[in-house]
């Protein structure tokens, strides 16, 4: 809806823009961004630790490699350790065997300096993905002509139905702001089982990569608000830019905290447009 | 006044005639016409007739405002003129003496220097118990710079002192700290839930359809109610007993036309007035071929009706009708309408008793259409208020008036309704309808207390029942916080009360009158309100969530206290006035970070609720009467909301909270064909929220922003427009013609609608990478959107 606003504003108004400096304040103290990503697929899960930093500053963004990073599940005393690696500058499971399981929660906690961070999440139940289909479609509203993909599945689930699903074509992931495809069961989920189009035009000869993600709530909600911020543009008709709401908690020590604890099931399917279909 | 001169002349003229005065001579060589008055097209017997360059040949008009000249040499300008009239000279050649020539003249009070452009009494302000009350004659209105062309009455009310915008060219109102949603913005008395056009960018509210408009900013009488922060109180014109008359005018982005006159007899009347926009006309001239079967439009319609039933009653029927359309490629549609109507009995019960009882009915209502094989939907809302209000006002002495009534509202939000379109695969949505009642008994009275010393009070009751069909929610929480928590539903049936609220609404105001040039005023004022707006942007959008007291969410208060100082001088030529006010907020709401309300059945899970209070004062130096005409105002104020789960729980700003705000309109008559106005607008930049810093996350480089909202300002706002009036020279002909030129900002101030922080590639603003290629460098920027700049416009208007 608020791409729908930008547009319609920006046809209806006669508007210009250029680049301009504004005096901005700055970050007081260091404020730690945590990425934590823990899947079914060893290959995703990673914790990465960064910094903020000032709005203008352009110099590396530091990574931080000196914390003590594992998750544990809650009420069984397993822990599952992480170490650094520096060619992903990343925390990964020290035991690559170790991934998600359906139905256990998982606890993230990231010891840095004085600070103690978690977070909490449940592995939920993948749906099933049937099978994708692609056609060619002439261009459209909002959409320009090319090969259209749609994939066919069921998600028999009553509750938690909080999907994302990300596109990666020829091995490069789809990560701009127009491409969070995000869903819940607001507008119900029939449209999952009849066929859900990917809003991409594709040409014969891509190899297109699909990976459906089930989420927590509050990770979905994360997402959501994430897209707020990358779609706001300061304007009369934007709600009060805001950070999105973290699920990660400070246990110990003062600090802000940024970012995310994701647990979640991936599915992953792909597939080739042939000219010929 | 007028018509008793005309009156004397009349006599003065047959007295002539009976002395067998004769003023005309019959020659076959003659030129022949009639004078008449252009209001009625009354004859205006005794008008001088005489050629510009040989006064001696005059002569004048008969009973039937006939005449006969004899001609001199032609061409030559004959001049028509008549007391209490303006003058009309008309270039004559050979070809008018084959005619009968008509000469219509025009009431003169308009341009006499010395009489007051206005309704109200040249001390009003000094001598009337009202505080916080401003208007702006539709005379005033009409001569200010618009954008557009548009003559605008709610952008011209943010001319006003205590008086913000939303920003860059919206009318939205925000009065005294309150929020848009806060103004009771009525026509003939029925309330209008949208009062926008196209966004926000042009009100409902065509002009030339319009009598009288007032702005109560603080103590409005008792028996006005149900909003916090203002009434605007527009009246429809009515039309006149006598001839048919019209006025309209074609502009760059609509035209309009009004028409009244005389409805079966003389006892009855019309208004008719239209307005339509043709920017879908420009959009087919594009070159973009998206932007060619794009539509875009909104029209005004709106008609009043009023009957005398006798020497002591008269009715009215009242009627507005507006609609906006905005169509993408025959695939997407978004239209939103107005319509209101009102019904109004006015009754003389003595000399000394009337009795007014009225009824109305509002509705607004949106529509939403994709057309999609795959996701294709309607979506549909509509809310309305159904009302009936009467007042018995009692004149018991000069010193005291009295007045008292009854005023009950019916709010009816219907479900928010997503159907989909056959063959959709997604699901449809219902909410359930959301209904209240609110019956409001009142009483006031204006007493003088003594020459000096007067008051007003009264006192509103305002009992209020969230009423079925409907359904509440019950939480496991203590106070609702997520859908999850729900816990069960309760079903209720129609009109079975849900939640009752009641309300004591007090309002005294004093007035001290010092001399008979300085007053003082002071007044106190509560008001509830039972209806709000669930959104937390600052412009209004048309599918803004419309929400009712009730369970989870109590009803608004705002309590106001004023003071104000008053002086005319220069024998009432100039007002001046300060005015100082403290208000405080209870229970206003915001949203959560992220809130959804659109589709949510249960919106108290999204809401967050606190507390407010603004302050400030009101500087304004006005002259009415003249040549010149205008005003100056300055306005320091501050405006603070305090909402748990917003800014840390701390005080703050919100967006257009503006401390500093000059405003300066001016009007010039230069002579009777031209004239010229100039606005200048200076204010504190609006309160927003810049990006401290950057992070990552989720492979975005993301904006990071304080906890505290709002602690940054856009820069200062200013702007100058100004326009050109040319006015036809008055040749007496019935029709009658203006062209208005005007520049909305004059001196193409850029000032910021928007500013986007975000990530510029390859040091072009408009990189795409389908077009531009690669990503070869990156950093981050700021980059403003701004609007209008030197944006000239022309406009023909016309009267007939």
């Amino acid at each position: 809806m608020q791409r729908l606003w930008i547009y319609l504003l920006a046809i209806s108004l006669l508007s210009c823009q250029e680049e301009v400096d504004l005096p901005l304040a700055t970050i007081d103290g260091v404020v730690p961004v945590i990425e934590g990503t823990w899947t079914d697929w060893n290959s995703y899960n990673e914790v990465r630790i960064s910094l903020a930093q000032n709005y203008f500053d352009t110099t590396a963004r530091r990574v931080i490699s000196d914390a003590r990073v594992f998750i544990s599940i809650p009420g069984s005393g397993k822990i599952i350790p992480f170490s650094y690696r520096p060619e992903s500058f990343s925390f990964r499971p020290v035991n690559p065997r170790e991934v998600a399981k359906v139905g256990e929660t998982y606890q993230l906690f990231v010891e840095w300096e004085d600070k103690v961070f978690s977070s909490k999440g449940l592995m939920l139940e993948a749906p099933t993905v049937d099978s994708l289909t692609y056609e060619y479609q002439e261009e459209r509203l909002f959409r320009e002509a090319g090969y259209y993909i749609k994939v066919y599945g069921k998600i028999p689930f009553e509750k938690d139905n909080n999907y994302r699903i990300r596109v990666i074509e020829n091995d490069t992931l789809k990560n701009d702001r127009d491409d969070y495809l995000l869903f819940d069961d607001t507008f119900g989920l029939t449209f999952f089982e009849e066929g859900l189009e990917l809003g991409y035009a594709f040409e014969p000869g891509d190899r297109v990569g699909l990976e459906l993600y089930r989420m927590n709530r509050d990770m979905f909600d994360y997402f959501t608000q994430l897209v707020n911020l990358l779609f706001s543009d300061g304007g009369l008709f934007s709600p009060p830019p805001q950070n999105p709401d973290t699920n990660i908690k400070l246990l110990k020590g003062e600090s802000e905290v940024l970012g995310f604890f994701l647990v979640s099931p991936v599915l992953r399917e792909s597939i080739f447009i042939r000219r010929d279909k | 006044m007028q018509s008793q001169v005309r009156f004397f002349l009349k006599c003065l003229f047959l007295i002539i005639l009976l002395a067998g005065g004769n003023v005309s001579a019959q020659e076959a060589t003659l030129l022949s016409g009639e004078v008449m008055d252009v209001t009625n097209s009354e004859p205006l017997p005794g008008a001088n007739i005489y050629w510009e360059n040989d006064i001696s040949t005059g002569v004048a008009a008969d009973l039937d405002g006939k005449f006969q000249i004899k001609p001199v040499s032609l061409p030559a300008r004959l001049v028509v003129s008549y007391i209490g009239f303006e003058k009309s000279i008309r270039t004559i050649t050979q070809n008018d003496l084959d005619k009968e020539l008509r000469f219509f003249l025009k009431p003169e009070e308009m341009s006499l220097d010395e009489i007051i452009i206005m309704e109200r009494r040249p001390d009003e302000q000094v001598k009337n118990l009202e505080t916080g009350k401003s208007t702006i004659p539709m005379e005033t209105i009409r001569n200010i710079p618009a954008l557009f062309g548009e003559v605008d009455l709610l952008r011209s009310l943010q001319l006003l002192p205590g008086v913000q915008t939303a920003g860059e060219g919206t009318t939205g109102l925000f009065v005294r700290g309150g929020s848009n949603d806060q103004n009771l913005i009525q026509i003939d008395g029925a309330p209008v839930y949208n009062a926008s056009h196209f966004f926000g960018f042009f009100s409902v509210f065509n002009p030339d359809a319009l009598d009288q408009v007032e702005l109560y900013k603080g103590n409005m009488p008792a028996s006005f109610g149900g909003r916090l922060s203002s009434l605007i109180d527009v009246t429809l014109k009515e039309g006149n007993n006598e001839q048919i008359h019209g006025e309209g005018g074609i502009g760059s982005i609509s035209s309009r036309l009004t028409i009244n006159g005389p409805l079966f007899s003389d006892k009855s009347t019309f208004v008719v007035s239209a307005r339509r926009t043709y920017a879908d006309v420009f959009l087919k001239l594009s070159k973009d071929e998206d932007l060619q079967n794009n539509k875009l439009n909104f029209h005004d319609l709106s008609g009043k009706f009023s009957f005398l039933l006798g020497e002591k009653d008269k009715l009215t029927f009242s009627t507005y009708q507006g609609s906006d359309f905005l169509g993408l490629d025959e695939a997407f549609g978004l239209g939103w309408t107005n319509w209101v109507s009102s019904a109004q009995w006015n009754r003389n019960i003595s000399d000394k008793a009337f009795f007014d009882l009225q009824a109305y009915h509002s509705k607004y209502n949106y529509r939403v259409e994709f057309d999609d094989p795959d996701n294709g939907f309607e979506w549909n809302n509509k809310l309305s208020e159904t009302g009936i209000k009467g007042q018995w006002t009692l004149l018991q002495s000069e010193s005291l008036q009295t007045y008292w009534g009854f005023h009950s509202q019916y709010y009816h939000f219907a479900p928010i309704e997503l159907l989909p379109a056959p063959n959709s695969n997604i699901l449809p949505i219902s909410t359930n309808p959301k209904n209240g009642i609110l019956n409001n008994l009142f009483a006031g009275l204006t007493y003088e207390i003594s020459p000096k010393l007067s008051t007003e009070a009264g006192l509103r009751w305002g009992l209020y029942n969230q009423v079925g069909r409907g359904v509440d929610y019950l939480y496991s929480t203590e106070s609702p916080e997520r859908s999850e928590d729900i816990t069960d539903s309760v079903n209720y049936n129609t009109l079975e009360n849900i939640k009752f609220y009641q309300g004591l609404e007090p309002r005294i105001a004093f007035r001290y009158l010092i001399n008979e040039q300085f007053s003082i005023k002071t007044a106190y004022n509560r008001n509830f309100q039972y209806v709000q707006i669930a959104s937390n942007s600052s412009a209004g959008l048309p599918i803004d969530r419309w929400i009712l007291a009730g369970t989870y969410v109590p009803p608004i208060r705002a309590d106001q206290v004023s003071v104000g100082l008053f002086h005319n001088f220069d024998e009432n030529r100039w007002e001046f006035s300060i005015e100082g006010y403290y208000k405080d907020f209870r229970n206003i709401i915001d949203l959560k970070n992220g809130a959804n309300v659109l589709f949510n059945d249960n919106v108290e899970t999204e809401i967050l609720t606190g507390n407010g209070w603004a302050y400030g004062a009101e500087f304004l130096l006005r002259k009415n009467i003249g040549k010149t005409t205008g005003w100056l105002a300055y306005t320091y104020s501050r405006t603070w909301r305090k909402i748990e789960g917003i800014s840390e729980g701390q005080a703050y700003n919100p967006r257009y909270d503006r401390p500093n705000d000059i405003t300066m309109v001016l009007n010039h008559e230069f002579s009777s064909s031209w004239s010229a106005g100039l606005t200048f607008v200076y204010t504190t930049g609006q309160a927003v929220s810049f990006p401290i810093g950057t992070y990552i996350a989720d492979n975005q480089t993301l904006p990071l922003y304080s906890d505290l909202r709002n602690e940054d300002r856009y820069p200062n706002y200013h702007r100058m427009d100004a326009s050109v009036t040319w006015k036809n020279p008055d040749k007496g002909r019935k029709w009658r013609g203006s062209w208005n030129f005007s520049v909305y900002n004059l001196y193409g101030r850029k000032n910021p609608f928007a500013y986007e922080f975000r990530e510029i590639y390859n040091d072009d603003l408009n990189y795409d990478q389908s077009k531009d290629g690669p990503i070869v460098s990156s950093r981050p920027g700021i980059v403003m959107t701004y609007l209008f700049t030197f944006l000239p416009s022309i406009t023909y208007n016309f009267q007939f």
